[in-house]
């Protein structure tokens, strides 16, 4: 029998028994699968099979019995049927509209997860759902492709703790290099997916971007047994940052800005880490960067409704960028 | 994950929609299940092949297929779909992340009926998975006032700051769809003024007012934020610092140097946009032709300079 058949055959047996189902009466209702074979050869399959039942969240139990019942299998019904969840139509609209533009991008870990809970959620909804005003496009690069791929495994190596061996290309080095992760977690920025995880050659957290990974094999030896444990204290966003400057290179410095124009009036929402100030007409953002570099000529880019003034270093340094900018361009305006 | 995990995973769906939908078309049961025609009646041929030992004719699943309608006679208790898997409840919610800044409450109450509903023992499971992917995005707190306008179908107004340098605008729009772009959020919006379907970042509008004036339902035209990588009449040069990520970034639309840098065309129809884009390069790119656009890189240089 197909293995597929096979399960659902098992899940409607259980489905509809009044008290638990023992191995004896299993063999005998699966001539052919459990009931055939050694003893040792029809356990392993079951206990495959009861596996793969309970990787799909079906609540499979073994009880041992008593005096009124007799030990065997037990499918708990009101634990295997998904409850109305009663989301209002706002809340419905919102996850929705999330899970579609996260499927419409392309590239999402655990896509096949998502699509299942989507239509698990729509089950009790409104067939009519409005369509979803929200949508989300990655492609910051041009050789993506693999991105959508690497992603997933990268979701099913995550979420089963396994350790993947990848091969990285980094534009800073002038070759790829073969590492060994324990895939911690993925995190989008700026379109960016990036995969942290503990790098086994450099004995370090380390971050790397999803696209510029060129292989990838997840260890697929003992499938159910965990390589790693994440540490409790671990959080994506210390390794991830919304913005450049904000990766972890120099020490911290506060650079202080004053915004004009009408930078001014979207201060908050174009740098949402900083802390504005308004006086007098004078509005001044304070930020923590410990990646000077990308800050600097982002905000070059910004002028003239910002001007750098403090520390000294960074106005400085902004001036020698803009000089350069001007010189590469002389004789043009 | 196994080809058997996921089409059992699609399978127990199967039955209890048909159930909840009698007589649902062929095509709309595959459109909701996301699945192929050919894919969902291959589905449907193994469901009749399913059913509980000792297979008596009663035993199976009746399910069939009538004038391309699809009912359930028998579902052999399969009345409902299981329960979100913790890694289903996950991916969601990682998902429901990248909408935070647009979702006001509904988001974090969603989430916690969703949690509510995951059995006691795949609640461990599904918060260390849900640590496990973070797509939160920036933004504004103007994102929810505008999914709300969106949804609302009210109108906004608001000061843009545009393509042309140096210029704010006063725009009064109908809003249409929210979208994403490389982290970015941008409105696409009928501008009633100007009578053409417009996109706006949303980092660069102030003064945002839910107006409450109502407008009838327009049909978004499909809208799509200018791919810098389009070629262009611009060409610019990069040092060989630069190179790498502008490799990575055109493929094989850069032209190599001999210095070992590169060069790329870009299209030049905002102003505003190229010589931020070639400033934030902080002095490694340049501007080879045409003249218009040297000028304005060079203006701006001057600018930056100025006390």
């Amino acid at each position: 029998m197909d293995r597929t058949e096979r399960l659902l055959d098992l899940v409607a047996l259980l489905l509809d028994a009044q008290e638990p189902v023992s191995w004896a009466e299993l063999k005998e209702a699966f001539p052919e699968d459990y009931g055939a074979g050694t003893d040792e050869a029809t356990e392993r399959k079951f206990e495959r099979d009861k596996a793969e039942l309970l990787e799909l969240g079906i609540p499979l139990t073994y009880v041992q019995g008593d005096e009124d019942r007799k030990d065997g299998y037990l499918l708990d019904r009101d634990a295997y049927y998904l409850p109305d969840v009663g989301f209002t139509p706002e809340e419905m609209a919102v996850l929705y509209a999330a899970g579609s533009a996260a499927l419409a991008s392309g590239a999402f870990p655990g896509r096949q997860d998502l699509q299942h809970a989507l239509r698990k959620i729509a089950f009790f909804a409104d067939p009519d759902l409005p369509a979803p005003r929200v949508r989300m496009e990655l492609g910051a690069v041009r050789e993506a492709r693999h991105v959508p791929q690497h992603l997933e495994s990268l979701w099913t190596a995550a979420s089963t703790r396994k350790s993947v061996t990848l091969v990285y290309a980094s534009p800073r080095s002038p070759r790829p290099t073969q590492r060994t992760v324990d895939p911690y977690g993925l995190a989008l920025r700026r379109g960016i997916w990036s995969l942290v995880g503990f790098c086994h050659e450099r004995q370090a957290l380390r971050t790397f971007h999803v696209h510029r990974i060129r292989d990838l094999k997840m260890n697929t030896s003992k499938p159910r047994t965990a390589d790693f444990q994440v540490p409790a204290d671990f959080r994506l966003d210390d390794h991830v940052p919304h913005a450049p400057w904000q990766f972890r290179i120099e020490r911290p410095t506060e650079v202080t800005l004053r915004l004009s124009g009408g930078l001014a009036d979207r201060a908050e929402a174009h740098f949402p880490e900083a802390r504005v100030t308004r006086e007098g007409g004078r509005t001044t953002a304070t930020l923590t960067v410990t990646n000077l570099d990308p800050l600097l000529r982002h905000l070059l880019a910004l002028s003239p409704d910002v001007r750098v003034l403090g520390p000294e270093a960074a106005v400085a340094r902004i001036r020698e960028m803009a000089q350069a900018v001007r010189a590469r361009h002389k004789g043009a305006a | 994950m196994s080809d058997v995990h996921e089409r059992l995973r699609r399978l127990l769906l199967v039955v209890p929609y048909v159930s909840r939908h009698p007589g649902i078309g062929v095509d709309a049961l595959a459109r909701a299940l996301g699945l192929s025609r050919e894919e969902l009646l291959r589905d449907l041929d193994l469901l009749t092949l399913v059913g509980r030992p000792p297979f008596q004719p009663d035993d199976f699943i009746d399910l069939h297929v009538e004038n391309d309608k699809v009912t359930v006679e028998l579902d052999q208790r399969f009345t409902k779909p299981p329960r979100l898997t913790p890694a289903e409840a996950a991916a969601l919610a990682a998902a429901g992340e990248l909408l935070r800044p647009a979702a006001g409450g509904a988001l974090a109450t969603a989430l916690a009926k969703l949690e509510k509903v995951l059995p006691a023992t795949a609640r461990l499971r599904y918060h260390a998975l849900e640590r496990t992917v973070d797509m939160r995005t920036t933004g504004s707190a103007d994102l929810g006032e505008i999914a709300r306008a969106i949804a609302e179908r009210s109108e906004l107004t608001f000061d843009y700051a545009g393509k042309v340098r140096d210029a704010v605008e006063a725009r009064r729009v109908e809003p249409l769809e929210l979208f994403s772009h490389r982290g970015q959020w941008y409105l696409s919006a009928w501008d009633a003024v100007r009578t053409d379907q417009r996109l706006f970042r949303i980092d660069r509008m102030a003064h945002l007012v839910v107006t409450g004036r109502k407008f009838p339902p327009r049909v978004a035209a499909p809208s799509h934020v200018p791919d810098p990588a389009e070629r262009g009449e611009v060409r610019v040069r990069f040092s060989a610092v630069a190179a790498p990520y502008l490799r990575e970034r055109f493929g094989s639309e850069v032209r190599e140097l001999a210095d070992g840098g590169v060069e790329v065309r870009v299209a030049g129809d905002a102003e505003r946009w190229l010589t931020q884009w070639v400033l934030s390069f902080g002095g490694e790119a340049e501007v080879v032709e045409p003249a218009w656009a040297r000028a304005a890189v060079a203006r701006a240089a001057e600018q930056a300079l100025a006390e």
